[in-house]
């Protein structure tokens, strides 16, 4: 059964999303997360245990090594293909209650920016560590952020820019959620931001790297 | 005993006229390295085949190539004219640069114009340099070219800083007083106080510089949907400008085609003809914004594709602009890796040409991956002692040549065409020069044939000597056919980027190596 699980989590870390799927080519013709994940459920392995003993470890390994700089772009986004296939299995088990997930967590990229890429793959990594991502997409402002607020009160919030101009919509929105909800956690992130920048409009910190924040967010929730 | 210290450089004297400039020199400098920082051109790209960049000895001598003595015979160059690329200086010598006096630019390329009366100026407003030519507007000969640092870099080296800058109303002014001040003093340098009968100064520039010349608002460039606040050619009297010139001159700014494609662009479409092309050609920008174009006299397809700086060297941890002491070329050498730096002196750093160079090497001898990874995570990629490229130098050059990739492959998408009916690619701007062509097509930057692409120079600045010879300003009908793609609207950018992150033409290698 541990077998089964380790498979999955190599299955998502290198992407194999099916039997069928070609990528990587090594692996032809094995199981890939898809069948993996379905064949855990048929031998009543715990969705909990799916979740944290196959996916959470399979995009942990690739997570690392995204942030040591050995894998890169397309690794996560190859990865992130096969752990949402298996998703939809677990998926109602997440519905029911069955399975507690971490939390909610509010991810957009501030008005004014489409720049998405960054945003995607934070949204990836922390799906990946148990965490109920609400994705409000691109060019999101402020009220956006607060009207998703009232509906999941605990929720944290991550905002992405990528442009010297927009990262100026940081602050803007940062204020008006404080002012809302003072105790709600903000962070940031995109290539142009800093640490400096985060402490100056207020947010609760910055990270230049999912994992890292993914990390981060499990020691302090 | 005497010991000879291996390092020590002997020292020779140039002299530049008619500039009157001394230069002391390493002795045995490819004389190209010295006049690269003097902003000469060398039209053919250095291969000796153009005599543009002829240069006459005034006294001592320098080594020349064998095989091009026949060449410049060839070129029918008097036996004390030499070939700046393909000089090397070994003696005290002082040179003459015909360029410097009655410029022989990229531009020498013959266009159709009608003749008229007196003389223009055209002007290429860069983000990071101003270039001003004089010309004869009846023979359309250049007669002078002046070029010289934006001035509005101090706040900011891409044009998304200086929007910010321009936000308040005091920024923008500012902005505005330094292009203008900084334009006028071209205009007289050129002028040099003669008394001529000038008519007529085109300017051309990117979405951003002609809001800023123009004092216009940049607020709607600086966030989405990123429009222009006036789209239009906009005429100046010279008083409106301050600059003291007979009040007949007529001074225009030529309009963007779109939101961050401008005029440079423009300028560039109409000097590579792309525009009287019935076969599908392309234009590209290989600068910060990566302007394409893609289409045939009927039909153009436009987009920038936000390269960034990567190809220019900058971002890269030991990137530095194309000077003395920076790496320009590298070479694979069987066994070990040959480099050229600037200035024939110790290197400091890797310039853009440099990086592409090198990136090829080290994905040919296998030290890199096809998806961008050292494969030796301990071993940094070394050229030469001190300078060498670290993993995130490759993921930055990766995400510069997807972006470009992308931007091509999808406004080729958009016309219903595939790469490889491109007849032709041209090159704009003067950094395209030095690249090597081959490991351009070879790393995926520009995925057509090696042999379709031409360098075209300062396409911006000879495209705006062209439009000197125009009057109608409004370009409405070339510019209605060029259509604006937003690739940030294009669902699939994020697919097809991240596929022309990997480098495909190395991978037959690497599954030979294992
Ligand atoms: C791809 C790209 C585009 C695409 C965007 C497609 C898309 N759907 O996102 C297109 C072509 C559409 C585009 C357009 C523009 N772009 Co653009 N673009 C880029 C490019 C090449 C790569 C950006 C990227 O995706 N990086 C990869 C991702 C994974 O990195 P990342 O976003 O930084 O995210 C990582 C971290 O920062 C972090 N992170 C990100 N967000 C968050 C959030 C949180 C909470 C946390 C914890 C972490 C985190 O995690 C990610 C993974 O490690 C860069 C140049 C470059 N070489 O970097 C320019 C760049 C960002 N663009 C730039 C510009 C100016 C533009 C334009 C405004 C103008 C133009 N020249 O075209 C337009 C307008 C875009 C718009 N409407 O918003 C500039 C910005 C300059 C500046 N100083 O502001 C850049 C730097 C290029 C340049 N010219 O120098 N662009
Ligand atoms: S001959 Fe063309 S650049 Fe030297």
């Amino acid at each position: 059964m541990n077998e089964l699980l380790n498979k999955l989590a190599v299955a998502i870390a290198r992407g194999k999303v099916n039997q069928k799927s070609p990528f990587p080519p090594d692996m032809k013709g094995e199981f890939g997360a898809d069948e993996l994940t379905k064949q855990a459920l048929e031998e009543s392995v715990a969705p909990a245990a799916i979740l944290n003993d196959g996916l959470m470890i399979g995009m942990k390994t690739v997570g690392d090594k995204f942030e040591s700089g050995k894998a890169f772009i397309p690794d996560m986004l190859i990865a992130a293909k096969a752990m949402n296939v298996a998703m939809v299995h677990l998926k109602p088990f997440f519905d029911s209650g069955e399975v507690e997930l971490k939390g909610d967590f509010i991810l957009g990229t501030v008005a004014g920016d489409l720049h998405d890429i960054g945003k995607n793959i934070v949204r990836m990594v922390l799906t990946g560590n148990g965490w109920n991502v609400i994705d409000l997409g691109t060019d999101v402002k402020p009220e956006q952020f607060i009207e998703t607020l009232k509906e999941y009160p605990n929720a944290v919030i991550g905002m992405s820019a990528l442009l010297t101009t927009t990262m100026m919509q940081m602050e803007t929105t940062t204020t008006a959620i404080k002012e809302v909800s003072p105790d709600t956690k903000i962070y940031i992130g995109g290539a142009p931001i800093s640490q400096e920048f985060s402490d100056k409009i207020g947010a609760d910190g910055y990270f230049p790297d999912p994992n890292k924040f993914a990390k981060h967010l499990a020691s302090v929730v | 005993m005497i010991t000879l210290n291996k390092n020590y450089k002997e020292k020779i004297k140039l002299r530049i006229e008619p500039i009157g400039k001394d230069l002391d020199v390493i002795k045995g400098t490819p004389l190209i390295d010295k006049l690269f920082e003097y902003g000469i051109e060398f039209p053919c790209g250095g291969k000796g085949l153009c005599g543009g960049c002829k240069v006459k000895l005034l006294s001592g001598d320098v080594k020349n190539h064998e095989q091009y003595k026949e060449l410049n015979c060839k070129l029918g160059l008097d036996s004390d004219f030499r070939l700046a690329c393909n000089s090397e200086l070994i003696e005290d010598t002082t040179i003459e640069i015909p360029q410097l006096e009655s410029l022989i630019l990229a531009d020498n390329t013959a266009f159709t114009f009608t003749p008229l009366v007196g003389f223009g100026i055209a002007i290429d407003i860069g983000t990071t340099t101003i270039v001003a030519q004089l010309v004869d507007l009846s023979s359309s000969q250049v007669l002078g070219v002046q070029t010289s640092r934006n001035p509005q870099s101090r706040f900011g080296s891409d044009i998304m800083s200086r929007i910010l800058h321009g936000l308040t109303t005091a920024g923008s002014d500012e902005l505005k007083k330094l292009i203008r001040e900084e334009t006028y003093s071209l205009i007289k340098l050129l002028l040099n106080s003669k008394d001529i009968n000038l008519k007529k100064i085109v300017l051309v520039g990117n979405s951003v510089m002609h809001h800023l010349f123009c004092g216009l608002d940049v607020q709607p460039l600086s966030m989405f949907p990123f429009a222009t606040t006036n789209n239009e050619s906009i005429e100046y009297s010279p008083v409106e400008l301050d600059w003291e010139l007979s009040s007949e001159v007529k001074i225009i700014f030529v309009r963007p085609i779109s939101s961050f494609i401008g005029s440079d662009i423009y300028a560039g479409i109409i000097a590579s003809g792309m525009d009287k092309h019935t076969q599908l050609t392309a234009l590209i920008d290989l600068g910060t914004n990566g302007e394409i174009v893609v289409g045939s006299s009927d039909r153009m397809v436009c987009a920038s594709t936000a390269a960034g700086p990567a190809f220019e060297g900058a971002t890269i941890h030991m990137g530095m602009s194309a000077m003395s002491g920076a790496i320009s070329s590298v070479n694979n050498n069987d066994t070990r890796i040959d480099y050229h730096v600037i200035g024939n002196q110790d290197a400091l750093g890797i310039c853009g040409s440099g990086l592409i160079d090198a990136v090829s090497v080290f994905l040919q001898n296998g030290s890199v991956d096809a998806g961008g990874t050292i494969v030796d995570e301990k071993e940094k990629l070394r050229i030469g002692d001190r300078v060498f490229l670290t993993q995130k130098d490759v993921r930055e050059f990766q995400l510069a040549k997807g972006a470009l990739a992308a931007g091509l492959q999808i406004l080729v998408d958009k016309l219903c065409k595939s790469l490889d009916d491109i007849t032709h690619i041209f090159i704009a701007g003067g950094f395209g020069n030095f690249i090597n062509l081959s490991n351009v097509t070879r790393l995926g930057m520009i995925e057509v044939d090696q042999s379709k692409i031409t360098k075209l120079g300062n396409s911006a600045l000879i495209g705006a000597k062209m439009l000197l010879f125009t009057d109608d300003y409004s370009l409405e009908n070339s510019i209605s056919k060029i259509e604006h793609i937003s690739l940030d609207s294009d669902e699939n950018f994020q697919d097809i980027f991240v596929n022309k992150m990997f480098f495909n033409n190395y991978i037959s290698n690497d599954i030979a190596d294992e």
